[in-house]
């Protein structure tokens, strides 16, 4: 009996050793997995925004992009993210939605830059995309949703319209799992510390918005789509408290008055 | 890993025949249940089961062949999870995975080239002993002199 028990640690210790001899290799820069991944995210988000650009209207007025750019590059810049990566797109929509797609494509609607009652409301909304894109949540839902080989059909030039608009529609009105969300939640208030600006007027907005759901309920995308608004918000709450020695600067109410005078003209 | 030993007694045409036909059938589960790793095991136990009855060495072999599949069921098991936690959550590929996988495709490699080598000698009548497994095999047949043929 010594001998077998002794005879299996050998063969287990051996397995195990095996293992841990192998995982020394970096086998991620060998298999250029990396590589694969980013390219298979660079090409299926190129498509998906190719889509959404023949169906919606793109406003590049800079005077109405310009005050939303500032906020994305303040929000980069405070928190060392690459802001030339990521690239914004204002829609004129009325649905109160914003929503990121692969290779750090951030669309927002004109409908919620509307439904914002100040900016750090929107910046929190922001921060929030910025969260799953940082996070690798988008393709992760891609692949949990539209599964990896409809991604690298679509990504080798294969799928038709059907699979770009189905993972489209998957992002931009679906919302991700409850431990993604929370994680998007969590360092969107982060995020929005680093950058000096108040957490609670983003749980506000979710609470806000979580009520008015039931009256207009398929103009406010974003809150139907990511369910447990309220929950959230004072998720949202009792992790900005951890921040004890937070100071929140004043934002700029004049320029967002501004710009969303200029949405209403231009709607 | 593999060894030839002298049996208690010499097999007969039919014995060595079933005997062997234990080893391909988990041969065969592999093929048709990958990547599933329950299906061949589950394959060996019901091989087993109809031949719990038979002679020591046909018996032998079952159950050879049984615990062959239950040592790396485990590590396998843990594969399968990883890779579909990978899937579906957020957990992401990394090394540490892709040596695990290499290391338990390595290890099934040996296995499924043991199973054919133990296919084969046992067909011929010839007695093939695994390391660690034998002993174990040895510790949970007995052995029942007055069927042993």
């Amino acid at each position: 009996m010594r001998k077998i028990i002794i005879e299996f640690i050998i063969s287990v210790a051996v397995l195990l050793g095996t293992w841990l001899i192998l995982s020394q290799v970096d086998w991620m820069t060998l298999f250029r997995v990396k590589q694969a991944t980013q390219s298979t995210g660079e090409k299926v988000g190129n498509l998906c925004w190719d889509l959404l650009k023949k169906s919606e209207t793109e406003i590049s007025a800079d005077s109405v992009v310009s005050p939303i750019d500032s906020i994305l590059t303040k929000i980069c810049d405070k928190n060392q993210i690459d802001r030339s990566k990521i690239k914004l797109h204002l829609l004129v929509n009325e649905e109160i939605n914003a929503f990121a797609l692969p290779n750090n494509h951030l669309i927002v609607y004109s409908g919620l830059v509307e439904a914002c009652k100040n900016e750090a409301e929107l910046d929190g909304v922001i921060c929030h995309e910025l969260a799953h894109l940082e996070k690798n949540h988008v393709m992760n839902k891609l692949v949990k949703e539209v599964g990896l080989s409809v991604l690298l059909t679509m990504s080798s030039g294969n799928g038709n319209s059907e699979m770009i608009k189905r993972a489209l529609k998957q992002l931009s009105s679906s919302a991700y799992d409850r431990k993604m969300e929370t994680e998007a939640d969590l360092t969107a208030v982060d995020y929005l510390i680093k950058a000096g600006i108040d957490p609670e007027p983003f749980a506000n907005f979710l609470y806000r918005l979580s009520d008015e759901t039931q009256n207009i309920p398929q103009q406010i995308y974003w809150i139907s789509t990511h369910p447990e608004s309220k929950k959230r918000a004072e998720e949202i709450i009792a992790h900005a408290l951890t921040y004890k020695d937070f100071k929140a600067t004043a934002i700029d109410s004049t320029r967002f008055a501004g710009l969303k005078e200029k949405l209403n003209r231009k709607l | 890993m593999t060894s030839l030993e002298k049996f208690n007694y010499v097999p007969s045409e039919h014995e060595a025949e079933k005997a062997s036909n234990s080893y391909l059938m988990s041969l065969i589960a592999i093929m048709g249940g990958l990547p599933l790793p329950i299906i061949n095991l589950i394959a060996t136990v019901a091989f087993y089961l109809g031949n719990r009855k038979g002679t020591y060495f046909v018996r032998w072999h079952c159950i050879q062949a049984l615990y062959s599949q239950l040592f790396l069921l485990p590590f396998n098991s843990v594969g399968f999870w990883w890779t579909i936690s990978i899937i579906f959550t957020s957990e992401t590929i990394s090394s540490k995975y892709i040596a695990y996988i290499i290391t338990i495709f390595i290890f099934n490699l040996i296995e499924f080239i043991g199973t054919i080598y133990s296919a084969i000698t046992t067909r011929k009548g010839e007695h093939v002993e695994w390391y660690v497994i034998a002993g174990l095999t040895d510790l949970t047949c007995t052995h029942d002199a007055k069927n042993n043929n």
